[in-house]
């Protein structure tokens, strides 16, 4: 029995994640390593400790006796003020006392442990006005199917709410299993696609491609005998993914397929802070390329191919 | 102190004061007094002594005599200026008898009022540094003395202040992309089909073949695009059309008493004049209009001064009002001769508020009003706030309902002497409508006539002459046609206006009075080509009526733009709902209105519709959704369910609660029937609040004037402090009621309304004016202001010092007196540690019950003039931003002079989750909110949903926000990033709406603080 999953967070009122108003649960941990990975906070399975110094209220404002509030309360005095990542994570045991000082929020914890009731209560709130829009629950993260037991509950718990279940998926798991555990129960998957050659995939994207084209052609087959709706989707990022080789062959890949539709991303620049908050240099961690966003010419350009190729692309 | 007798800033050549140097002189504060009595020598001097500025001491009615007192709190300063029989003087110290007395608190107050230009000065007034008791019509009589001696000075000090804020604006907000106007613009040239199958469930709908009518925009009708760019690009010029003919009148026939020197019975004195006013109004028809007559005399917009009310008020600004930022109207000299020599002066002592004062000796409640901060008390301007009996109107015609009364006069039953004069009343008033029709159908034919001569023109001179024709018939006959049907509503309109102040009067149920005459029209065509002409023809004719209902503009002094920003006269239109039988009331006539709020998207006609889960189509809740989208911001949407549910308590009859329409803003009242007020007092919950945190102290107000509840030490218990609060706030209830109801009853002891009496069912049979409380309904609305900011409050109270302990209440009131400056750490945990309204959390929901029940209960327990309850609502027009600006920090975390939340909306900071929002303002109890209440909703449009996708997701959270038992809500659907543009570059936005609390408004019309307000509401994306 695998260790329970981290929870990151569920979104509500999530309007860019499947059809109609849904609800995301984002889980903590992912098998791929991405450079360009948009939730650095979610590639963990372990829990974290963040922080977001926009928040912190400063030690003129929050201190005892001229410390932080955050420093006193440290075991490890692994928090400093004049850290501007505040916390020597080398030090840092993860207990916590932090995060239950701080009054404004600038330290939190990242990923807690939630039942499947738990996750599903939070979730349920917000039926009606799935049913209202045709909308449903979402999982992301991460990656959900690093927890096939949790989420197999998970999802047979909302189909028999009646809620309709969306699955974001990087694509790497065991077809067996996903195919047992999760499959029945789910409506809808989203795939990604990153990057079609082996070894690209395996320098930016830290695992090999094979299981997860494998995964892709399978799951498509049912789609077409009547199975879950899955769709294809690629993240455009700058000088990685929106290569013209490796779109065209994305777009083959596809067609040999007989894919009809798929969902092209586009790049966003705004995550690397992220990396800050959780104590590591973004300024050393991410690459120039990655820190602006494509201009609508160079989107275009990546559409054309998959639309020459004959392909359908879903906003 | 120091006696100058040597005034060395008059030459012969200077007619200039300069203040500056004066100050600069005698700045230090031992020579405050001595320098105020230069100044006022100066002044005195200037218009005793010089002809031109001494012609203006004195009226039509002979000398304007009054007396002004200046003094400071300490004593230090105190100086008196009388205007007596055309010679002005200096007083040393301030007269019983003087007429206003301005007190400052302190001497700062005083220099700065000298220098600031006006505008500004006002501020020193809403905070209270400035505090003015006595008859303010004199004071503004003063202020237009000292504008003729400023001048130009007042003038280029605006222009500066403009030029700066233009820069600041340019600075602060500019550098936008130019792409967010377009997206804006672009938004009503891709307009939806409605699904051939959707179109079934309508029932109601019989003759659109498409109800969301996308083959027509704006374009289709240059009539209404020529009405529709008047409209934005013309300022409203001051109209005294009105108050010349009334005060004529009474001038001749006497007020008080008539020429034999009897005294004469209200109704029949207000009714005569006001025939005498109808009989004399200029009948204009705008050019290229399908409908005859105008508010006032100025056919694009005018407004109209109600010198009975608060026309009086305006008379400081005659020199300036066309030059003040804000909402600035034209004004003509001769406008301003007319106000200032015959029509002020007559009326200085005459208005709601002189009565008043003088009848009840200036009572604690009203100077509690005249502190801007505590409530608004509404009936010095107006109390038309109702919707009169149209159908009645159109069934009956004015001259049916003249048989009525008549008939009512002749009966057999004990009708007392006063009964039969508000009948007599009400025949007098109609027959002025009447009059006014009459020579509106004469100059329609002498204009047909006109352009017959000319040999141009055809297809006008036809319309004048149906014109002429309609104006022979309605309203005296009923209409039967659309054309006439509307002209008869719009002269009634014209009339009702012209009786009682513009704020409020609703036009009610449209789309249910008018199907029929639709109905009738249509179906008298035979073919497909005519009924597509004649739909056209319909909408062009709603449009013709929306436009001219933008005709009047409230006249409102510089203090409106700040207390209730960019309103118009909130002319409440009530789409959809259920007929009174209970079926499902969509009809034609709702999908037309709905297609000429589209294409107009202006902010007055004020629509609002009825959504009844039972009856109602998705078709219908879409469209709706999609118009908000098109026009960013109309209509409000009400869930009828919930909206029965607060009148059934009352009483009234299931047609009849089935039957209400929104009056004013949101207000529910029983069409035709009621005289509700319902904007009768705005109540900032906040006040009570803060004098139960300083022991019945309020510290804007510097005034010990609630009851003694104790510190904040001596609560040992949440309850003790809950129980305070309370205590304060009934307490400022219980004024409100007070000048409320003595308001009342100067309205009907000095100005009853005997035409608006005539069209409200109920006063007829009773034979009583509406002020009498003739209606067959009778209640009084207040607007509850600063719910969700009281209840964080509470919530954080009762958690962080009484529940957990985290600190005491003392250590918080410190930190609330030096708003939150030196323990921003309290403040970080009292945002981050308290669950609050909005956030989902039961508690919090229970608590804004607790809070709006309670407060229900006692506000219905009240009885107003007319012996009924008073009633509960939670919207609040721009109050939100007036009353906070003026409010101190709170336990919220929320810091001073911020704006509250608008409505009863939970904070921003409450949850991310907007469905959290919907669902704790669902499960407010909607029998506690029983005059309505604005949830305020920010949209983003995404650029890549569809209309089809973004009008569903919309559509989704309507629906199941009723589903959930939601009252109400309405939608902004513009990006922050847009409102910013709008503030750098306002003329690219002349038409943006938004939905303040309640109302629409154009948002470059709206004072900076309700514009940020609306920047920082949270958006939520669609």
């Amino acid at each position: 029995m695998s260790s329970p999953p981290l929870i990151l967070d569920i979104k509500g009122n999530a309007l860019d994640d499947g059809p109609g108003i849904r609800s995301v649960v984002f889980f903590k941990g992912c098998l791929l390593d991405c450079d360009w990975c948009h939730n650095p906070e979610s590639m963990s399975k372990k829990s974290e400790i963040s922080f977001e110094a926009k928040n912190c209220l400063g030690v003129d404002s929050c201190n005892s006796l001229g410390h932080s509030l955050c420093e006193i309360s440290c075991p490890e005095q692994a928090i400093s003020i004049d850290n501007p990542l505040l916390i020597d994570r080398d030090k840092c045991t993860l207990c916590y006392e932090c995060v239950e000082t701080c009054p404004a929020t600038a330290i939190t914890q990242v990923g807690e442990i939630m039942s499947v009731d738990e996750v599903c209560q939070r979730v349920l709130k917000y039926k009606s006005f799935y049913d209202s829009s045709g909308g449903g629950v979402t999982l992301s993260g991460g990656e959900p199917t690093l927890h096939m037991e949790f989420v197999s509950e998970l999802l047979k718990k909302l189909k028999s709410n009646g809620v309709h279940t969306l699955l974001q998926t990087c694509g790497l798991f065991p077809y067996d299993k996903f195919i047992s555990l999760l499959y029945p129960w789910l409506d809808t998957i989203y795939f990604d696609l990153k990057l079609y050659d082996e070894d690209q995939h395996r320098r930016y994207c830290g695992a090999s491609n094979e299981t997860i084209l494998n995964n892709f052609v399978q799951l498509h087959q049912l789609h077409l005998e009547g199975g879950a709706e899955v769709l294809a989707r690629t993240p455009l990022v700058p000088e990685i993914t929106d290569s013209e080789s490796n779109l065209k062959a994305i777009a083959k890949f596809l067609k040999e397929n007989n894919v009809s539709r798929t969902q092209l991303m586009t790049y966003n620049p705004i995550w690397q802070d992220k990396w800050d908050k959780l104590g590591y240099n973004s300024e050393a961690l991410v690459d120039e390329s990655l820190k602006t966003w494509m201009n609508q010419v160079q989107i275009e350009q990546c559409e054309t191919i998959f639309r020459d190729a004959g392909l359908q692309l879903v906003k | 102190m120091n006696k100058l007798t040597h005034i060395p800033f008059i030459t012969e050549q200077s007619n200039r004061l300069s203040f500056n140097e004066v100050f600069k002189n005698t700045i230090r504060k031992p020579l405050l007094n001595p320098a105020t009595h230069v100044l006022l020598q100066v002044m005195a001097a200037q218009f005793t002594l010089r002809p031109s500025l001494n012609r203006y001491l004195k009226g039509v009615d002979g000398w304007i005599n009054f007396i002004i007192g200046f003094k400071t709190l300490s004593g230090s300063v105190e100086q008196g200026i009388s205007f007596n029989n055309g010679k002005v003087k200096v007083l040393t110290n301030i007269p019983r008898h003087a007429e206003v007395v301005l007190t400052f608190s302190n001497e700062d107050a005083l220099v700065e009022m000298f220098r600031l230009p006006p505008n500004e000065a006002l501020n020193l007034v809403l905070k209270n540094r400035i505090v003015l008791e006595g008859n303010l019509a004199y004071l503004q009589a003063f202020n237009f003395y000292v504008s003729l001696l400023m001048g130009d000075k007042h003038q280029k000090m605006l222009k500066k202040a403009q030029q700066d804020d233009e820069l600041a604006r340019e600075k602060d907000y500019g550098g936008g992309e130019a792409s967010l106007c377009k997206e804006f613009k672009a938004r009503p040239q891709y307009r939806m089909t409605c699904d051939s199958n959707m179109v079934k469930q309508d029932q109601g709908v019989n003759f659109l073949d498409d109800p969301y009518l996308p083959n027509y925009s704006l374009e289709d009708f240059p009539r209404l695009r020529g009405f529709l760019d008047d409209h934005l690009n013309h300022k409203a010029e001051v109209c005294a059309e009105r108050a010349k003919w009334i005060t004529r009148y009474y001038r001749e026939n006497g007020f008080e008493t008539d020429n034999d020197g009897n005294k004469p019975v209200p109704e029949i004195r207000q009714a005569q004049a006001y025939k005498y006013l109808m009989s004399n109004k200029r009948p204009i028809i705008r050019k290229n209009d399908l409908l005859a007559g105008t508010t006032s005399s100025y056919p694009i917009t005018g407004s109209v001064v109600y010198p009975d009310a608060q026309g009086v008020m305006i008379w400081g600004e005659l020199l300036s009002i066309d030059k003040r930022s804000l909402i600035p109207f034209d004004i003509s000299q001769e406008t301003i001769d007319s106000l200032h020599f015959d029509i002020f002066p007559f009326w200085a002592k005459r208005n709601f508020n002189e009565w008043m004062r003088e009848q009840n000796d200036y009572p604690i409640c009203q100077k509690i009003n005249e502190r801007w901060v505590a409530y608004f008390v509404w009936k010095s301007i107006g109390i038309s706030h109702t919707i009169p009996d149209i159908p009645r109107l159109l069934e009956a015609g004015t001259l049916g309902i003249i048989d009525e009364i008549n008939n009512r006069l002749k009966a057999n039953d004990p009708v007392i002497d006063a009964g039969t004069n508000a009948l007599k009343a009400m025949v007098l008033c109609l027959e002025g409508i009447n009059s006014y029709a009459e020579n509106l159908a004469s100059l329609a034919e002498v204009q047909a006539e006109e352009l017959a001569q000319q040999g141009t023109e055809v297809k006008r001179q036809k319309e004048l002459g149906e014109l002429a024709k309609i104006c022979r018939k309605v309203p005296m006959q009923p209409p039967e046609t659309l054309d006439e049907a509307f002209n008869a509503l719009w002269i009634t309109w014209v009339g009702l206006l012209n009786e009682n102040a513009d704020t409020g009067l609703s036009v009610g149920r449209l789309d249910q009075w008018l199907q029929p005459f639709f109905e009738s029209d249509i179906k008298k065509l035979s073919s497909k080509k005519e009924k597509e002409a004649y739909i056209a023809h319909a909408i062009e004719l709603a449009g013709c009526f929306f436009m001219r209902c933008t005709d009047h503009f409230p006249l409102g002094p510089d203090i409106a733009n700040f207390l209730f920003g960019g309103a118009s006269s909130t002319q409440a239109l009530t789409l959809g709902g259920v007929t009174p039988d209970g079926e499902d009331a969509v009809n034609d006539m709702t999908y037309i209105f709905l297609k000429v709020t589209e294409m107009l998207s202006i902010r007055d006609v004020n629509v609002n519709a009825r959504f009844n889960k039972a009856k109602n189509s998705n078709a219908y809740l879409d469209r709706l959704c999609e118009v908000n989208f098109i026009t960013a911001g109309t209509p409000s949407m009400h869930n009828d369910d919930a909206v029965f549910a607060s009148l059934k308590p009352h009483g009234y009859p299931q047609n009849h609660i089935r039957d209400w329409s929104a009056t004013g803003c949101v207000e529910p009242t029983i069409s035709g029937k009621h005289m509700g007020h319902t904007g009768s007092i705005l109540m900032n919950l906040v006040a009570g609040m803060e004098m139960a945190l300083n022991d019945g102290y309020h510290p804007l107000m510097k005034w010990h004037l609630g009851p003694k509840t104790g510190s904040v030490d001596s609560f040992d218990s949440f309850e003790a402090f809950f129980n305070a609060y309370m205590k304060q706030q009934t307490f400022l209830i219980d004024q409100s009621v007070e000048l409320n109801n003595a308001l009342a009853a100067i309205h009907a002891q000095y100005r009853p309304t005997p035409l608006l009496s005539a069209l409200i069912d109920g006063s007829i049979k009773n034979a009583k004016d509406v002020t009498r409380g003739g209606a067959l309904y009778n209640s009084s609305g207040v607007s509850n202001i600063g719910l969700a900011d009281v209840t964080d409050s509470l919530l954080v109270v009762k958690k962080l010092v009484f529940d957990e302990k985290r600190f005491t209440f003392a250590e918080l009131k410190q930190v609330l007196d030096n708003d939150f400056e030196d323990n921003t750490s309290l403040r970080a945990l009292v945002q981050n540690k308290v669950p609050l309204f909005g956030s989902g959390d039961p508690e919090a929901v229970d608590m804004a019950n607790r809070v709006a029940g309670a407060f229900h209960g006692y506000y219905n327990r009240c009885r107003n003039y007319r012996d009924g309850p008073y009633t509960a609502g939670f919207w609040s027009m721009s109050q939100h931003v007036a009353y906070g600006s003026l409010s101190g920090a709170l336990p919220s975390g929320r810091k001073a002079g911020k704006a509250f939340t608008p409505g009863l909306t939970p904070q921003p900071s409450a949850s991310k989750n907007f469905l959290d929002n919907i669902c704790d303002v669902a499960k407010l109890n909607p029998e506690f909110m029983d005059n309505n209440i604005a949830f305020n909703v920010k949209l983003i449009p995404d650029s890549k949903d569809t209309r089809e996708e973004t009008v569903n997701t919309m559509s989704a959270y309507v629906k199941t926000y009723f589903d959930h038992g939601g009252m109400q809500m309405q939608f902004n659907v513009v990006t922050s990033e847009t409102l910013r543009d709008a503030m750098a570059h306002p003329e690219n936005y002349r038409n943006l709406l938004v939905r303040i609390s309640g109302y629409n408004a154009y948002f470059v019309t709206l004072n900076k603080e309700i514009q940020i307000e609306l920047i920082e509401r949270t958006e939520y994306g669609l």
